[in-house]
């Protein structure tokens, strides 16, 4: 099928798009004031500092689950005919939460971080108040609840397509020799997420519930090392999810660019489908220091760590790269950006996967490496998906062309996202923690690298956000998606 | 020396893509038939993907023998009577059953919580984080350390804790082999 978007979730979508850079820059800003302060450049209290510590966290897989899912949505309706009702249901679901996340941490000082280590709410509610905590946590039950009904819609919407997920995924070609070529990218994407995350929200609303229960009724408990595992399976996943929602508009893209089809053969499918089981194996290594978990159960955590950089290390960035070889392809702001994030991507995962090493997690687990990597590929590969796709909307929808100032912000953006990336990677090799509000002396340098940095990397977000928006006025008055597109 | 082996392997491979990325931008300025691109691409592709299979085979057969946790592993390399030290992580401070020790000491900690998880991470006198292990109520996590260098170490929270996270601090002095120093 290859329908229009629905006129209405084109709105949606742009608001996801408008909402997803408002609080981008907020966000980055929050970065920065923590950095500032670790780098004894501007002081703040502790509280303040884990408050906003916790908002930036949250609030950055957050937006960046929106931003992955305004992607999804949008390329996923060339193949699939959605209802443009759910999608507005999980926007109105999302901005419920994230008030009640905001009135919690804001209002009611919840800082426990975006993590929130049973019974570490519980423990907070009874020196702060019970408030914060069960805003913060319902806020986020609240959240994941819109995702779940949006995964639930849209099982339902690829297996009246394809017959199940398993075929949406390939498995009729892949075990049953079914020749010929998969579903669109977009499509086998869409089904990974949809197995993965739905698992992730399932652990994280048991988790939620269960907190929320011992905050109630603390006579009713919960063993930390489960409510651990349910955290970390619902936090890693979902973080990982960002990604694979917003890789979608890689293949689109870069397909359309360089009119070279981007098809999901048998290895592609092998790809993704090792990419949905590793997923959901691989946030184990977040407990790597907890020796009381089973061993083999954290060697797993090493070796599916390991493998789980084998398919966007093997297939999707490698794939970008034989794409794009010698396509004359049109380099602007989409293609860029595009091209860049398959870098940051990659170049995150090779830390991560470095770190997911026992003896090397020993001595680095919760230090800033651990930051130094996945903001490598969630600033340098997810959100610069998400700033291209931008770009690629108003260009596809409206008439928005790429200027110098373009060519300079990206320059500027990844130039100093290096710089950020490099001062957090540095200071973990420096045994510097994370998640600390003040830094020793030996610490304060690469804290100052990155502040100083992440200021720089928020005037490239404020004019990329500027130029979305002043493209936002020519949406409309091309026409609808596919009938001008090139990519299929 | 994990911390060495980490950053300068990352500054390595992260150079190596960089050029990967180069040049394929570079290239593709030039136009290519993409039948064969794929055809050549896809060989390519299998040396690269045996190649980091390799690499990670290496580095899993290299590193899990040195698990820092191995009851089997410490008891190799001497840990048959350790010190038995018991940690408790409370919010915002170290209790500890013994907290003076002697190079040459094998300690074995066994590291627990009263409250929230803290994060047990021993620091020695360069401020050089040398192990750690997670602080969890209702369980005891166990590591293994032998103290080489005298000086005065530091077990610094390193899992998020609530507010007084940074101040959960606590020095340790580890003296000279048989007897007292002058620090």
């Amino acid at each position: 099928m290859n329908d229009a978007i629905h006129p209405l979730a084109k709105k949606a979508v742009i608001w996801h798009l408008a909402l997803t850079a408002l609080v981008l820059i907020l966000m980055m800003i929050f970065g920065v004031i923590m950095l500032m302060n670790q780098g004894e450049m501007i002081s703040i209290t502790p509280q303040w500092f884990y408050k906003i510590m916790t908002a930036h966290g949250t609030g950055m897989v957050g937006i960046a689950a929106l931003g992955g899912t305004a992607i999804l949505w949008y390329f996923l309706s060339k193949y699939v005919k959605l209802n443009p009702a759910i999608l507005i249901v999980n926007l109105v679901l999302f901005l419920t939460g994230v008030t009640m996340v905001l009135i919690a941490i804001f209002v009611f000082d919840f800082s426990d971080g975006w993590t929130f280590l049973y019974p570490l709410p519980a423990q907070s509610a009874k020196m702060y108040g019970a408030a914060g905590a069960v805003f913060f946590l319902a806020g986020m039950l609240i959240l994941g609840i819109g995702f779940l009904l949006l995964y639930m819609y849209l099982a339902a919407r690829l297996t009246a397509v394809y017959g199940s997920l398993g075929k949406a995924l390939g498995w009729d070609i892949i075990f049953r020799g079914k020749k010929g070529y998969g579903p669109p990218a977009a499509v086998v994407a869409t089904a990974m997420v949809i197995i993965t995350n739905s698992t992730a929200l399932l652990a994280g609303a048991t988790v939620l519930a269960a907190s929320l229960v011992n905050i109630i009724n603390p006579a009713i408990t919960i063993d930390p090392l489960l409510a651990k595992h349910l955290t970390y399976a619902f936090g890693h996943i979902f973080a990982n999810c960002t990604i694979y929602m917003a890789v979608i508009a890689v293949y689109e893209v870069l397909s359309e660019y360089t009119k070279r089809p981007w098809k999901a053969n048998k290895v592609f499918l092998i790809a993704w489908n090792c990419s949905t089981l590793f997923t959901l194996m691989i946030y184990t290594h977040h407990l790597l220091m907890d020796f009381a978990v089973p061993k083999w159960m954290l060697i797993i955590g090493q070796v599916f760590s390991y493998a789980n950089g084998l398919p966007v290390m093997v297939v999707t960035a490698y794939g970008a790269l034989m794409i794009v070889y010698r396509s004359r392809m049109k380099w602007d702001f989409a293609s860029s950006l595009f091209f860049l994030s398959m870098f940051g991507w990659v170049a995150g995962a090779i830390p991560a996967i470095i770190d997911a090493t026992i003896v090397v997690n020993h001595v680095m687990h919760n230090t800033k490496w651990v930051p130094g990597h996945f903001h490598t590929y969630m600033g340098m590969g997810v959100v610069a998906m998400i700033i291209g796709f931008m770009y690629y909307f108003n260009k596809t929808e409206g008439n928005q062309q790429h200027r110098g100032i373009d060519t300079f912000t990206i320059t500027l953006y990844f130039a100093f996202f290096t710089g950020l990336v490099g001062s957090f990677l540095y200071a973990g090799g420096i045994s510097a923690p994370r998640r600390w509000a003040e830094h020793l002396p030996q610490w304060v340098l690469s804290d100052q690298v990155g502040a100083v940095s992440g200021i720089f990397i928020v005037l490239a977000a404020i004019i990329f956000t500027a130029r979305f928006f002043a493209g936002l006025r020519s949406v409309g008055t091309k026409v609808p998606y596919n009938k001008n597109s090139a990519a299929g | 020396m994990y911390q060495l082996i980490a950053m300068y392997a990352t500054v390595f491979f992260v150079f190596l893509l960089a050029l990967a990325f180069a040049f394929v931008y570079g290239e593709s300025k030039r136009s290519g038939e993409y039948s064969a691109i794929q055809e050549k691409g896809y060989k390519i592709r299998k040396f690269y993907f045996l190649g980091l299979i390799a690499i990670m085979a290496f580095a899993t057969i290299m590193t899990l023998g040195r698990l820092p946790y191995d009851r089997n592993q410490a008891e190799a390399e001497g840990f048959s009577e350790p010190k038995v030290v018991k940690v408790t992580g409370i919010q915002y401070a170290w209790e500890m059953s013994e907290e003076r020790f002697e190079v040459g000491d094998k300690v074995q900690f066994d590291v627990t919580a009263s409250d929230v998880t803290h994060g047990f991470g021993l620091y020695n006198e360069k401020m050089e984080l040398v192990a750690q292990t997670q602080a969890m109520p209702e369980y005891t996590n166990t590591v293994y350390y032998t103290f080489e260098e005298p000086g005065t170490y530091q077990i610094l929270c390193l899992e998020y804790c609530s507010t007084g996270h940074h101040v959960m601090v606590k020095e340790i002095v580890v003296e000279p082999e048989g007897g007292s120093s002058d620090e």
